[in-house]
């Protein structure tokens, strides 16, 4: 009888198991999928501009920035219409990533500086 | 009542002044202005903006309510709130809330001068619509539960929930100049006094508000409300209304502080079965805003 349930539970274990691998592999394979569909946009900020200043994404798809700081001083990247910000490090890399978005013009700017501007073309 | 009314415009138009005076010295060319964050722009009235992901803020966001029909009335709560936008489309908010109340010779009322720290509250917003450069509005959906151990007019020592829903609605009428805000408000409170039987309460109405950046920094504008009193939550039982009308303010003192102001005078009242002018039993003669908020 003893045997009769740890069988029964076993099983039971078993089950549970098996749904959450086929859980865990569905969800990666969707996060690999993602992965794919994101637009990486690399800038580097040199001098106090962002360079290039104008790029262009395509329309319902997340977006990933790759902001470069070349300068001696950190920077803020940041837009209003974005809905991001981010603090970058003299020398260092940031990511900032966006959600899909509708076709538009996204302005972003450097917060600790008012003269670097660009912006973003979403089609 | 009249003179702290006055003394406020007064104190917000030298403000204004000394902001406009330093701003004009710059070349402005609204096309090159940066966008703004326009949940602050409209005074009372709430704008959609949920801040930037990432984005930590501290405020101290204080409103006098003052005047009622005979006596000296003047009440506070402030609000100390953190606020935070976890994602593109949340920002929460909470915090814990300070009153005052300066009370003499009001009907109805006991006579009171009392400093307490009065309860606490959390905000939900929800971005469900958002601006881009094709579409000029945006919408965001609030709810702010609220507790009080202390009763926002009388002062007296309840317990009182609070659950303000809003729609908060703001339309780009000119690029980087021009904007309209509305908003939809359903507040209904549960109240239970130390003496006596506890009660329900709601309040419901509306506002709509214009504002107008005049510099890269400054906002001027006015806002209209609407509000409805009724004694159950369900809005069934109606007991009077009010609108109430005035200007607003809003100076970004850099890109990380900001401050604004608004003040609300009662225009037109009733209070059901009380032929009088103004609803001075559910609503106030005046009310002021004025809020602090350092970004981080």
């Amino acid at each position: 009888m003893i045997w009769l349930k740890y069988e029964k539970d076993l099983t039971a274990v078993m089950k549970k198991l098996a749904l959450a691998s086929i859980c865990a592999i569905a969800l990666l394979q969707a996060s690999a999928a993602f992965a794919q569909q994101v637009t990486e946009i690399h800038l580097t900020y040199s001098k106090g501009q962002f360079q290039p200043n104008q790029v262009s994404a395509p329309a319902d798809k997340p977006i990933s920035f790759r902001i470069k700081n070349l300068d001696a001083k950190a920077m803020e990247f940041e837009s209003t219409s974005l809905r991001v910000e981010k603090v970058v490090a003299a020398g260092t890399e940031g990511v900032v990533n966006v959600r899909a978005l509708k076709p538009g013009r996204y302005e972003f700017y450097d917060d600790f500086n008012d003269k670097a501007r660009g912006a973003l073309t979403v089609q | 009542m009249a003179k702290s009314g006055g003394r406020c415009v007064l104190a917000l138009c030298t403000v204004v002044t000394v902001f406009l005076s330093a701003s004009t010295a710059r070349a402005e060319d609204p096309s090159s202005w940066r966008e703004i964050e326009t949940k602050y722009i409209f005074g009372f009235t709430l704008g959609s903006g949920i801040g930037l992901e990432g984005e930590k803020e501290v405020t101290v966001d204080s409103i006098g309510r003052f005047g009622k029909r005979e006596g000296n009335y003047a009440a506070t709560e402030t609000k100390y709130e953190f606020e935070f936008t976890p994602s593109q489309f949340i920002q929460i908010e909470f915090g814990a809330l300070g009153s005052t109340h300066d009370i003499s010779g009001v009907n109805g009322l006991e006579d009171r001068s009392q400093i307490a720290l009065s309860g606490a509250f959390a905000e939900f917003r929800y971005l469900a619509l958002e601006r881009t450069s094709s579409n000029p509005l945006a919408v965001t959906l609030a709810v702010e539960p609220t507790i009080r151990r202390i009763d926002e007019t009388s002062g007296d020592r309840v317990l009182n929930y609070e659950f303000e829903t809003t729609v908060n609605a703001d339309l780009e009428l000119l690029r980087n100049r021009l904007y309209a805000g509305f908003n939809l408000l359903y507040e209904p409170e549960f109240t239970k006094p130390a003496f006596g039987d506890s009660f329900h309460e709601a309040t419901a109405g509306g506002s709509a508000a214009l504002s107008f950046r005049i510099v890269s920094n400054v906002v001027l504008g006015g806002e209209v409300w609407y509000l409805r009193h009724y004694d159950a939550a369900n809005l069934t039982a109606f007991t009077g209304d009010a609108v109430l009308l005035g200007p607003t303010l809003f100076i970004q003192f850099t890109p990380k502080s900001f401050m604004t102001a608004a003040w609300n005078a009662q225009v037109w009242g009733r209070e059901i079965g009380n032929p009088v002018s103004l609803n001075l039993s559910e609503f106030q003669r005046n009310r002021v805003k004025l809020k602090f908020a350092y970004e981080f």
